[in-house]
């Protein structure tokens, strides 16, 4: 009785472990089962102070149009594929601002914008048409960042698979059919959790010194100059935002410095009488609040030695003029000096260097450039950018179309010059002296390769700071590449503090899938049906005789009484 | 939606197999046991068929078409028609007569063929959102596969089952030889020639009628002298 009852539990214990084999198996096999598989990168999701910004909704699954759907069809169960090629900017950014039903937004990004790109943009007329997504690229990310859009947004790039399906639905539009279940169509779907708060961002900061020499031995008594670029990015998909220009220059440039720094430095020689300090900041989209950060962790002695503090922003696209930026009175001795060093070597090299100066206001959060981060820690500062005038928040902060095509490396390597040469006159006294220190071909010649390469780096990698994990590795190189230039390189990792909140899912995988309509569906159950019946009726008459067939429908129940 | 599609796809599938059964005089002799006991067979045969092409067969890295692996498979495909000769001879059935047991045998073939080769993958790939015409086609395979099975079993039983063996057998063999063969052949076509999938169906359908139309004139040809 015992032993029967065990092998009853133990079959039935088999029997659960089949059935959840099963289950097994079914789940696996469904998972991968769409006609295609896209890439796609959610438009980011927000909060400032509470406010909710960007794409609300991570998960999508509706029928596809194109944007020559029928006027006046209802969209709130539709997604919206519009190629950056088509867009049409007004018709976005009022169904953005009327806050119209939309089940979701597709954009597809021309496949030069990916920055798995390799090729080159030699061709003029490629160039054209490029500069011309850019422009609209740029307004597009402005709405669709500063808007709370309650569905879905995504981003993809084009290839023939996707062009193939843009195709076919626009002509299923263009056939004047609405895309809805009973039609048929394309189905995309993205299977994505809901997006989850990302608990504390960490921002993290690099710096390192280069010590100078003194007499007497106390390096701490030198005066220092600091060489700043903040090196993260914000944009619209935040798994795009590469920021090749903006700024990824700025930090290439900086490690450039440090490099041709470093050489001089490394003999006791040509150290020269100043500290140097390399900070490569996070949190510059956000008001600067990396810097803001750093400048907090050093204590009053040290912040005195600080002469002054170049911060380099955005110098990758420039043809002939580059902007100082300062937030104090260009009267004062340092930036006078600086500005003047700046000026001579520009002469020499055959461009311009323009002054602009704009008060902080201490009252106003906003935080335009990074050097009034040091002014409001009562530093001296000044930002060399190509920009003329300060953007707003969340403004040129390498988003979308800022990739590596727009960046010249040779403006970088012009910067470069422009920084380092006024830099070393400076601190060697040879200012006004016509001495050219990194001249070309010689062991100190500024290295356009080196430049290449960390310019393409940046453009791979997307630098969005809250999404950048605490010891990303392409944080550990940054520190890394410093360390080899500099010493005493510390990473200082802070919670990225303010009114910014960020969510997770960046990047998802759309499935693409071509479905039947129900009418379909019903007309095949009735030519199954009809099959079925003929077949029958077929059978029935060649192999009892039509008359059966016949009795079978006239007296159901006579066969019965027959075979009883 | 999609459950909806798995549904037409499995009356496609499985439909005529029921329909062939309720419609003949099948239903009205309680035959069922012998189909279900040649569908039994069937599995074993699958079996033997699998173990043979495990061991002889090395496994392609493509689907290319290898003739000598291919006339390899084609030969180990003739267990079917010794699993069909076992079913028709071997077992014992109940009293039925000749004309209803081929039937009986040959539609339990097909139905665990059906059951064994079509079922997984369709609930597997129609219930998904994805529509693609391969499950349909693969009723319409299965539903070819129906009249193939039944016609190799009327030709096995005017081989194996007359007491009086009609003169001639040539014709017999030759179109039971085909039929047996037939899985091979529309293997040639699918993977050697590379046919579409609904190219193959439609030639296996059409076959499947000549082939139903050749032996139903054997079958009333022997029938005759008896008759």
């Amino acid at each position: 009785m015992e032993s029967s009852k065990q092998g009853h539990r133990e079959v039935l214990e088999s029997m659960y472990s089949v059935i959840a084999l099963i289950f097994v198996l079914v789940a696996c096999v469904e998972l991968g089962d769409a006609a295609s598989a896209v890439d796609v990168y959610r438009l980011i999701q927000y909060d400032i102070s509470g406010v909710p910004l960007g794409s609300r909704f991570a998960s999508l699954n509706h029928h596809a149009s194109s944007m020559h759907f029928s006027p006046g069809a209802d969209l709130s169960r539709t997604v919206l594929v519009i190629p950056i090629r088509e867009l049409d900017l007004s018709f976005v950014k009022e169904y953005i601002s009327r806050r119209q039903p939309l089940g979701g937004l597709l954009f597809l990004l021309p496949q030069i914008f990916s920055f798995e790109n390799k090729e080159g943009t030699g061709d003029s007329d490629k160039h054209h048409e490029l500069e011309l997504h850019k422009n609209s690229l740029l307004e597009l990310e402005q709405s669709l960042v500063h808007a709370n859009i309650p569905y879905p947004v995504y981003f993809a790039f084009e290839d023939d698979n996707v062009n193939a399906i843009l195709a076919d639905i626009k002509r299923n539009d263009a056939s004047g059919q609405q895309a809805t279940a009973t039609t048929g169509g394309y189905k995309l779907v993205v299977s994505a959790a809901e997006p989850k708060k990302i608990a504390s961002p960490v921002i993290t900061n690099i710096q390192g010194w280069l010590y100078g020499s003194k007499a007497d031995g106390d390096t701490n008594q030198l005066p220092t100059i600091a060489i700043v670029a903040s090196y993260d990015t914000f944009g619209a998909a935040p798994a795009l935002s590469v920021g090749s220009d903006s700024n990824g220059s700025g930090a290439v440039a900086l490690l450039e410095i440090a490099r041709l720094f470093s050489i001089l430095y490394s003999n006791p020689k040509t150290r020269g009488r100043y500290n140097l300090l390399f900070g490569l900041t996070s949190g510059g989209p956000y008001n600067y609040n990396g810097t803001h950060k750093w400048l907090r962790g050093f204590d009053q002695r040290q912040r005195e030695t600080i002469d002054y503090a170049i911060c380099l922003n955005s110098i990758g696209s420039w043809d002939n003029e580059l902007y100082v930026h300062v937030s104090k009175p260009p009267e004062n001795a340092y930036i006078k000096q600086f500005f003047e060093g700046i000026s001579s070597v520009a002469e020499e090299l055959g461009v311009k260097v323009g002054l602009k100066h704009k008060k902080i206001n201490i009252s106003n959060s906003r935080v335009a450039w990074e050097h009034e981060q040091f002014s409001r820690h009562r530093m001296t500062a000044a930002t060399l950018s190509e920009l003329s005038v300060a953007s707003g928040l969340l403004e040129r902060t390498g988003g979308l179309s800022d990739g590596r095509h727009f960046v010249n490396e040779n403006s970088v390597a012009r910067a470069v010059k422009l920084v380092a040469e006024s830099l070393a006159r400076h601190i060697y006294g040879y200012q006004g002296k016509n001495i050219e220190i990194f001249a070309d071909g010689s062991s100190l010649a500024i290295n356009p390769s080196y430049i290449g390469s960390w310019l393409n780096l940046l453009s791979q990698t997307p630098r969005v700071a809250p999404f950048l994990l605490k010891n990303d590795p392409f944080v550990l190189a940054l520190k890394k590449e410093l360390t080899d230039h500099t010493d005493e390189v510390i990473m200082q990792t802070e919670v990225l503090e303010g009114m910014f909140t960020f969510y997770d899912s960046t990047k998802a995988t759309l499935n693409v899938y071509q479905v039947a309509s129900v009418t379909f569906d019903l007309l095949l159950l009735l030519v199954l049906g009809s099959y079925l019946i003929v077949l029958f009726s077929f059978l029935v008459i060649v192999t009892r005789g039509l008359d059966d067939l016949i009795s079978l429908f006239r007296r159901p129940s006579s066969r019965k009484v027959k075979t009883a | 939606m999609t459950v909806f599609h798995f549904f037409n796809c499995a009356i496609l599938t499985f439909g005529p197999h029921a329909v062939y059964y309720s419609a003949t005089p099948l239903s009205e002799y309680d035959t069922l046991g012998t189909s279900v006991k040649a569908a039994l067979v069937y599995l074993g045969t699958t079996l033997v068929k699998l173990v043979c092409l495990a061991t002889f067969l090395k496994v392609s890295e493509n689907d290319s078409f290898d003739p000598s692996q291919e006339l390899l498979k084609a030969l180990i495909g003739f267990v079917d028609v010794a699993g069909l000769y076992f079913a028709s001879t071997q077992l014992t059935h109940r009293n039925i007569s000749q004309n209803h047991k081929f039937q009986a045998i040959g539609l339990g073939w097909a139905f665990s063929d059906s059951v064994l080769h079509r079922l997984a993958p369709l609930w597997v790939g129609a219930r998904g959102l994805e529509f693609t015409w391969d499950y349909i086609l693969q009723g319409v395979e299965a539903n070819a596969n129906l009249v193939f099975s039944i016609s190799l079993a009327a030709l096995g039983s005017l081989m194996w089952l007359r007491k009086n063996k009609p003169k001639t057998l040539i014709p017999i063999n030759v179109c039971a030889g085909i039929v047996a063969s037939m899985p091979s052949i529309t293997s040639y076509l699918r993977w050697g020639l590379g046919w579409h999938f609904s190219k193959v169906v439609g030639f296996q359908l059409i076959t499947s009628l000549v082939i139903a139309f050749i032996s139903w004139q054997l079958f009333s040809a022997c029938q005759k002298p008896y008759a």
